[in-house]
């Protein structure tokens, strides 16, 4: 048999044959992202884990960067706290890639950290957190009465805000009739 | 893809300047809290919308789904309402003011959401005019009267959102027929049926409102009647559009079929007879139907236990799995009750 004869041989189709396990694409490697709440302490999250932030992955979708770039460069969240941000990233490691369950029962039972996440995954858009965070704020006011909602929410009754309000509209009157007098005093 | 990463970070700095520390409920946004209530059952939603007006308007904005609701005024001069929802009771409670009665049914219509609705209101509003001029809908897919007043059907029925699929009414309140039928719910309902019936014009009035409004094939009307004639009186009535007659002495079985002013339908009524319901049965049972004209005798339904067992669930002592109408909502004992009326529970009339 020639070279030429065998290398047309060589050409033909081959048989399919199970690739060896070596020769199997090697996985790609999971990038990671930096973020940094108001403490300005970092948490270094996965791509999959930041996911489920709507907000975050609608940003980052397509960003080509290296690990040093964007070690160097966290996402900084100035309006969230560092503990807050904290627990964020740890649900969001946690919950990676998996689908969420129908109950979460490690939220914070506590009302201000609570509150503070709400707003934070409300911000940050991770659905399925806010639905188990604004569970768990429904069931802070479980079997209580308008009273003790009141208190417990901090909400005013409607004599209060109407003072308050009232308050607040004088205090603007006072500050525009301030600026007025000042500009006057300038022109002159 | 370095610049990228710096623009990136410098919008997140931008998004990031208003500062997301307030814990008050009252500084969370108006999404939030809706999604909030959301969650709440009926007891808290209502104990929030006593806190404030501005909580008043935001629950009042968020519906509320039930698989059943029953109010009912009871001659004692009390009236129940009772919720389910997820088939479990989350309220049960008994108001003796009728003032108070109007303000949570006002809220409870404007927000909820029936599966089934029972209402037996009997002399209760009749004449009281805070209800029949409150032009709030309620949303229910079936609905139920028993041991109403006619007016409080017309009203309820005049307040109801489209949608409707059943209406089931008991026949001592169904004195002025025209009247109902003259509501634009009967008129395009698929199922509606009339208990207990005492007169005999039932069949040739609706089949006469059918013609009349062109109805949709699939609608259909029964009713159980007290009294012999009906069958008769429909006959004579539509003597001219008669288009089959089937009277089969050795099942009793009768049927009827008419042609409307639509050619392409036709009217089908059928008196339901088996073993179980004689010829000389204390009470006759009728189903009335739009068909296609097409449609084929033998095509008909020969079984008729199915379609009385709807107006009649007794009578065959029938009982099918997972129904809803089967769920017995007034055995309320066996069921988890979250919630009992009691007088310190937070409901303020004045609020309402």
């Amino acid at each position: 048999m020639s070279s030429t004869e065998q290398g047309t041989s060589s050409a033909a189709p081959a048989e399919p044959t199970t690739a060896p396990e070596s020769a199997a694409a090697p996985e790609v490697p999971e990038s990671f992202y930096y973020v940094h709440g108001k403490d300005k302490v970092v948490h270094k999250v996965s791509a999959g884990a930041l996911q489920h932030s709507a907000l975050i992955h609608g940003m980052i979708s397509n960003l080509g960067y290296t690990e040093e770039q964007a070690k160097a460069n966290p996402f900084p969240f100035e309006n969230i706290d560092g503990d807050i941000l904290q627990m964020v990233v740890d649900w969001c490691n946690q919950h990676k890639g998996k689908p969420t369950p129908p109950e979460d029962t490690n939220l914070p039972k506590q009302k201000e950290k609570l509150f503070d996440l709400v707003l934070a995954v409300n911000y940050l858009e991770i659905k399925e957190l806010l639905t188990y965070c604004c569970k768990q704020v429904a069931m802070m006011v479980k079997g209580k009465s308008p009273e003790e909602i009141r208190e417990i929410w901090m909400i005013p009754t409607d004599a209060e805000d109407e003072a308050a309000e009232k308050e607040a509209k004088k205090r603007a009157g006072k500050e525009a009739a301030g600026e007025t007098a000042a500009a006057a005093g300038d022109a002159k | 893809m370095a610049s990228d990463l710096e623009n990136l970070i410098g919008t997140i700095e931008k998004l990031s300047i208003k500062p997301v520390y307030d814990t008050n409920w009252c500084d969370m946004p108006a999404e939030i809290k809706l999604e909030c209530i959301g969650k709440m059952d009926l007891n808290e939603r209502l104990s929030l919308r006593c806190t404030a007006q501005a909580e008043k308007s935001l629950v009042d904005s968020q519906k509320i789904e039930f698989n059943y609701g029953r109010f009912c005024g009871h001659d004692e001069g009390f009236f129940g309402f009772v919720l389910y929802s997820d088939n479990k009771c989350n309220l049960w409670k008994h108001l003796y003011n009728k003032s108070e009665t109007i303000g949570l049914m006002k809220y409870i219509k404007n927000v909820g959401v029936f599966e089934n609705l029972y209402i037996s209101f009997g002399n209760l509003f009749a004449d009281n005019e805070q209800f029949a001029t409150d032009d709030g809908l309620f949303t229910a897919k079936n609905i139920e009267f028993r041991k109403c007043d006619i007016n409080n059907i017309i009203s309820v029925l005049n307040k109801l959102k489209e949608g409707v699929e059943s209406i089931k009414m008991n026949g001592k309140m169904s004195d002025d027929l025209s009247q109902i039928l003259a509501i634009s719910h009967i008129q395009n309902v698929p199922y509606w049926h009339i208990e207990y019936y005492n007169k005999t014009d039932s069949l040739r009035m609706v089949a006469q409102m059918w013609i009349e409004t062109n109805s949709k094939i699939g609608s259909i009307f029964q009713v159980s009647v007290k009294r012999n004639g009906s069958f008769e009186e429909f006959l004579e009535h539509f003597d001219d559009r008669i288009v089959y007659f089937q009277v089969d002495k050795s099942k009793d079985e009768r049927r009827v079929r008419i042609r409307t002013e639509n050619a392409d339908i036709h009217i089908l009524l059928e008196r339901g007879l088996d073993d179980s319901v004689a010829i000389d049965f204390a009470d006759e049972y009728f189903r009335l139907m739009v068909i296609p004209a097409e449609m084929k005798e033998c095509e008909y339904e020969d079984d008729c236990q199915e379609w009385i067992c709807k107006i009649d669930t007794e009578i065959y002592e029938y009982d099918s799995d997972n129904s809803v109408d089967d769920y017995d909502y007034e055995d309320y004992d066996n069921y988890e009750r979250d919630w009992y009326d009691s007088d310190n529970d937070g409901w303020n009339p004045d609020n309402y």
